[in-house]
């Protein structure tokens, strides 16, 4: 761009930038409405995921419960080292656990596996609990045998204040019902929960492994001291103590952390995608709006006008527009705060409130600009192509896009500025620069492609079908805009292709019936006396039962190959779960069926005396473990050192017995243990009610319920992800049109000839039919080989569920994105398809 | 001679806004067969509606319009298609060349509409005929005024039509060009035996034709 001459050079392009605005704005709306849905998603993710943030860091210690946890996981640890803590803080214990909670007194008594939090008088030491009525926590807190429920419980065993509920072989009077605690993190967001005074624990048995019992120690550190130097005090009490982890606020709410990463990274793909694809939309729009106005950029050229001034005009235009739509989007972006506020409470206990954001603001301006610029300097410099003799020669002149050495390397510049604002804010910035890198692959497949079926219509030259003629040659025509149209369309198509392919596998996965192979039950907490008359319960329920029951030990990773595991992974990682604490283990005989041997051989029993580990391929993959590798376990409080001789495909999807780490039986059966059952029913007889009543310390989870549970999460963000896509689809249909409206005017100038020369409309709509076919045909392919691995990506990576490749589904979509975007194309084409001779012949 | 097109009482009206213009009052027009018809007149009168309405690319606010005896003004948009795609050759003083296409690929065009076998073959004898081989695989933007022009009249006499209608074939064009346009025009009248209706502003060309119309105010004076 040429430099700006003086301030009232400058004036007179302001004015006229003003004037062309005021006066074609509707020419553009296109771009008006592309500019804004991107920019309002932008502003929506933006404000959304920055008041979400906010929330977190600010109820830091209120979602961890406290300024430091001390959790020693299944037992209640060293609690000479808790008091040496309590004498210069505030310490609040509370200890986590899952049992069944029953109904009493009903005809049909019905129960549930809850997790019940037992808290002392100082719970909590950061936030409220809001609960009601009046006095109920208080009253909790003094009286034995008393409990509060959950809303979730409370609905799904219909349990009204004042019942009596029974936990194991006591009765407890629900005398209130929680609306919400302030240490989310610890609990599981969506489950049926209760809280109960600390003596509740001296009434229930609760056994080590199958309560999944958790004993924690919140610390509030006294006002006015040195949270550093206290931190470091506490760390210098328990470093001795391997069996402790201290945690800070900062580690807080890590499960929902990670939700909202996982989601937030979602969503900035989307608006990657919606603001590059509104770029091609908004490149298509200008060149068509410039094409319609060459005539009059001729005569500005004419009267004097300098090409730099004139591009400085179109500049200027946009750049006043996206002022305009950027406020516009950014303030609409608060409307929605409360739909999300609604959604995330009720999900996730978590609030956001509209937050305006200066910072936020100006990303989302600049975002805009940088998108705007780079994808209108071709089109803005194709000005520079509109000679004023044209005025002499009454050529029509159709413009292309157009790249000068300097304009190349401005886009570079520029895009590696919206590559790095784009990658550095974002969780993964690993998956935002394979984004970007995608996305322009695709652009380049796409143009290839173009140029590929030029290459081959050119060699089909003779058709006796005049419009089918017509048609080739419009697509193989000099300068033609057929990479234009096969870029845009392909782009489109391929975000539309994505998201479908999206919403069918959520779909797929919200209605999918529970696996074939899945039990009906799992038990847990069946100690080692008790296997017989577990078994012997079931069995007089149902006769013809399925019953699988395995030993179950709790171990955790202390060391791999004499070094701490912590060296071996991230805590972002997927598979950081088998080192976060202590985990269930078991052994087997024989390799277990759904779950196949993929390297190294089942156990060496020449070994009995030494312990041997098969582990969850995915597992060693995460952590780089190979065979013959040194893991040092903590059983009971005993170091035993393992070898890892195999590693197993572990499904945990079917819902059977899977664990990752299994033991040779040889050397494990003599780890003091108790056992995990699973039970498939053929009668419809099982009364967990009666079992209880046998096994009253004995843990049922239905597996219906748990699916449903899950079905319920999937389905709400299944309906955010709908309604973000829905948003983005309007986009990708804009482009479709937008890559026809390029070629409006040209089109309009070409059937009028056709009409005058006595072509008939239905010979002129079906050039334009078969136009669409053959170009939508090529497309399309294209489209469902990189829609399928988009679409695989975002549901394996981003919302870790199981993608599936259907056949029938993906010839759905084609089918159906081939005629909407058909119908779309002969809408858009429409208006071209039957000029009006008269205003064209007087050059109007 | 028998007539070839007849206009009985033709009115033509625009609508601008809430205005009425009335362009053509009251036409009545004979053409016979192998006629030329110059139409002259002062801008805005009404030529260039007047050959519009003849070419079928308006309708008339009222009256009647035969081409060869049969009624188009009630036939749909198809079927006058039809008819001017076999019968009647437009040249416009602005080409309406299609500007991607190539010289040659302009006038095969018709013939293609007409299912000709060799279209290609037809279009370069008859570019050949106006002195244009050099320029078959030219653009249009590739052309010179009186080149585009000679391409556009082989493109309207492609089918051999009974009717040419042309509207300032040489306004574009400087002297050298606009003599040599008409002579090709009017040689190929005269060779080919059809109709020709030229609107015009130049006196020397209007008296080329045999019968010269004056064009008044939307009236034939």
């Amino acid at each position: 761009m040429e430099k700006l001459n003086n301030s009232s050079e400058f004036g007179l392009i302001f004015k006229y930038a003003l004037k062309d605005l005021s006066r074609n704005y509707h020419k553009i709306s296109s771009i008006v409405i592309t500019l804004f849905i991107s920019l309002f998603i932008l502003s929506a993710i933006f404000t959304i995921e920055d008041s979400l943030k906010k929330e977190l860091n600010d109820n830091a210690k209120a979602l961890l419960g406290g300024d430091l946890e001390i959790d020693y996981n299944r037992n209640q640890g060293n609690l000479d080292l808790v008091n040496k803590v309590k004498e210069f803080t505030i310490v609040s214990q509370m200890i986590e656990f899952s049992t069944m909670l029953s109904t009493t007194g009903r005809e049909k008594n019905k129960s549930l596996f809850t997790r019940i939090k037992t808290v002392d008088e100082k719970y909590p030491l950061y936030g409220n609990v809001v609960y009601e009525p009046e006095g109920a926590y208080e009253r909790m807190q003094k009286e034995s045998n008393t409990i509060l429920i959950n809303e979730s419980l409370s609905k799904t065993l219909n349990i009204k204040i004042n019942e009596q509920v029974k936990v194991q072989d006591q009765n407890f009077i629900v005398i209130g019902i929680i609306k919400s605690v302030p240490d989310v993190s610890g609990f599981v967001a969506f489950g049926d929960w209760a809280l109960a005074g600390k003596q509740t624990l001296e009434i229930l048995k609760l056994n080590e492994i199958g309560s999944f019992l958790n004993y924690e120690y919140k610390v509030k550190f006294n006002e006015g001291d040195n949270p550093e130097e206290i931190e470091q005090r506490i760390e210098n009490i328990f470093k001795d103590d391997q069996k402790v982890k201290l945690r800070y606020p900062e580690n807080s709410a890590s499960g929902i952390k990670r939700v909202i990463n996982n989601f937030s990274q979602f969503l900035s793909l989307v608006s990657i995608s919606a603001m590059l694809i509104a770029g091609i939309g908004i490149a298509n729009t200008l060149l068509s709006f410039i094409n319609q106005n060459n005539m009059s950029i001729a005569v500005r050229k004419a009267v004097g006008f300098f090409s730099g001034n004139i591009k400085r005009l179109y500049y200027l235009q946009l750049f006043i527009l996206l002022f305009i739509i950027t406020v516009v989007a950014y303030g609409s972006s608060f409307l929605i705060v409360p739909i999300a506020d609604k959604y995330l409470s009720d999900g996730l206990g978590l609030n956001v409130y509209p937050l305006f954001s200066f910072l936020n603001f100006f990303k989302i301006f600049l975002v805009g600009l940088l998108v705007l610029v780079i994808f209108s300097i071709p089109t803005i410099s194709s000005i520079d192509q509109v000679k004023a003799s044209n005025l002499f020669r009454n050529v029509f002149q159709n413009l292309q896009f157009y790249y000068s050495k300097r304009s190349v390397v401005i886009s570079f510049f520029l895009l590696s500025i919206l590559i790095l604002l784009f990658t550095i804010g974002s969780e993964q910035p690993s998956y935002s620069l394979g984004y970007f890198a995608a996305f322009f692959v695709c652009l380049i497949v796409f143009f290839l492609l173009s140029k590929l079926i030029i290459f081959f219509l050119k060699k089909f030259k003779s058709s006796p079908i005049i419009s089918l003629k017509v048609s080739i040659k419009n697509i193989t025509q000099t300068k033609s805009i057929t990479p234009i149209t096969v870029m845009s369309l392909g782009l489109g198509v391929t975000l539309l292709l994505t998201l479908a392919l999206v919403g069918t596998n959520f779909q797929r996965e919200i209605a999918k019936s529970i696996p074939d192979i899945a039990p009906d039950y799992f038990f847990v907490g069946i100690q080692k006396g008790e296997k017989n008359k577990f078994e012997q319960g079931i069995l007089n329920m149902d006769p013809n039962a399925n019953i699988e029951i395995v030993p179950m030990v709790s171990s955790g990773i202390v060391q791999i190959n004499g070094v701490d595991p912590n060296t071996y992974i991230k805590p972002d990682n997927d598979s950081y779960w088998v080192i976060g604490s202590e985990r269930r283990s078991s052994w087997v005989e024989n390799p277990p069926e759904d779950n196949p041997i993929l390297e190294g051989e089942w156990w060496d029993l020449s070994k009995p005396d030494q312990l041997q580990i098969s582990l969850d391929a995915k597992v060693a993959k995460d952590f780089n473990i190979q065979l013959g590798d040194i893991f040092t376990l903590n059983v009971y409080g005993r170091e035993i050192k393992g070898e890892v001789i195999n590693f197993r495909e572990v499904d945990y999807r079917d819902l059977s017995i899977n664990f990752a780490m299994l033991f040779n039986p040889q050397f494990a059966k003599n780890i003091p243990h108790e056992y995990l059952a699973t039970t498939k029913f053929n009668l419809n007889k099982f009364d967990e009610i009666e079992m209880l009543e046998i096994m009253p310390s004995l843990s049922m989870i239905k597996i219906a319920d748990y699916l449903t549970k899950v079905t319920a999460v999937l389905n709400k963000v299944f309906i955010a992800v709908t309604l973000i896509s829905a948003v983005t689809i309007v986009i990708g249909l804009i482009v479709i049109s937008s890559a026809i409206m390029v070629q409006g005017k040209v089109k309009e100038y070409q059937n009028l000839v056709f009409k005058i020369l006595g072509f008939s409309k239905k010979q002129i709509v079906f050039s334009s039919l078969i136009e669409f076919i053959i170009i939508f045909k090529s497309v399309i392919l294209i489209s469902i080989f990189f829609a399928v691995i988009g679409s695989k990506f975002i549901i394996e990576n981003i919302f870790e569920l199981v993608w599936m490749f259907d056949f029938k589904v993906l010839i759905y979509l084609g089918f159906s994105i081939g005629f909407v975007t058909l119908i779309l194309i002969m809408l858009t084409n429409l208006k071209y398809l039957n000029p009006k001779v008269y205003p064209l012949i007087r050059n109007q | 001679m028998s007539t070839l097109l007849k206009l009985k009482k033709i009115n033509l009206q625009y609508k601008t806004g809430k205005e009425n213009i009335s362009v053509l009052k009251n036409i009545d027009l004979n053409i016979q067969k192998k006629e030329t018809v110059s139409v002259v007149g002062e801008s805005g009168s009404g030529k260039t509606s007047l050959i519009m309405l003849i070419g079928g690319l308006e309708i008339p606010t009222s009256g009647k319009i035969f081409f060869q005896d049969q009624e188009i003004t009630n036939l749909k948009e198809d079927e006058i298609s039809e008819i001017r795609k076999k019968n009647i050759g437009i040249i416009f003083q602005s080409f309406y060349l299609i500007p991607n296409y190539t010289a040659v690929e302009n006038v095969a065009l018709t013939l293609e509409l007409n299912n000709f076998k060799n279209p290609e073959k037809e279009a370069k004898h008859l570019l050949d005929r106006f002195g244009l081989k050099n320029r078959f695989n030219n653009l249009p933007s590739q052309l010179s005024g009186g080149e585009q022009q000679r391409v556009a009249i082989a493109r309207a006499i492609a089918m051999k039509p009974e009717l040419i209608l042309a509207d300032e074939p040489t306004g574009n064009l400087d002297t050298e060009n606009s003599i040599m346009i008409v002579n090709i025009l009017f040689k190929y009248v005269k060779e080919e035996g059809s109709s020709l209706i030229m609107v015009t502003h130049d006196p020397k060309l209007a008296d080329k034709a045999k019968r010269k119309i004056k064009i008044k105010d939307g009236k034939i004076k």
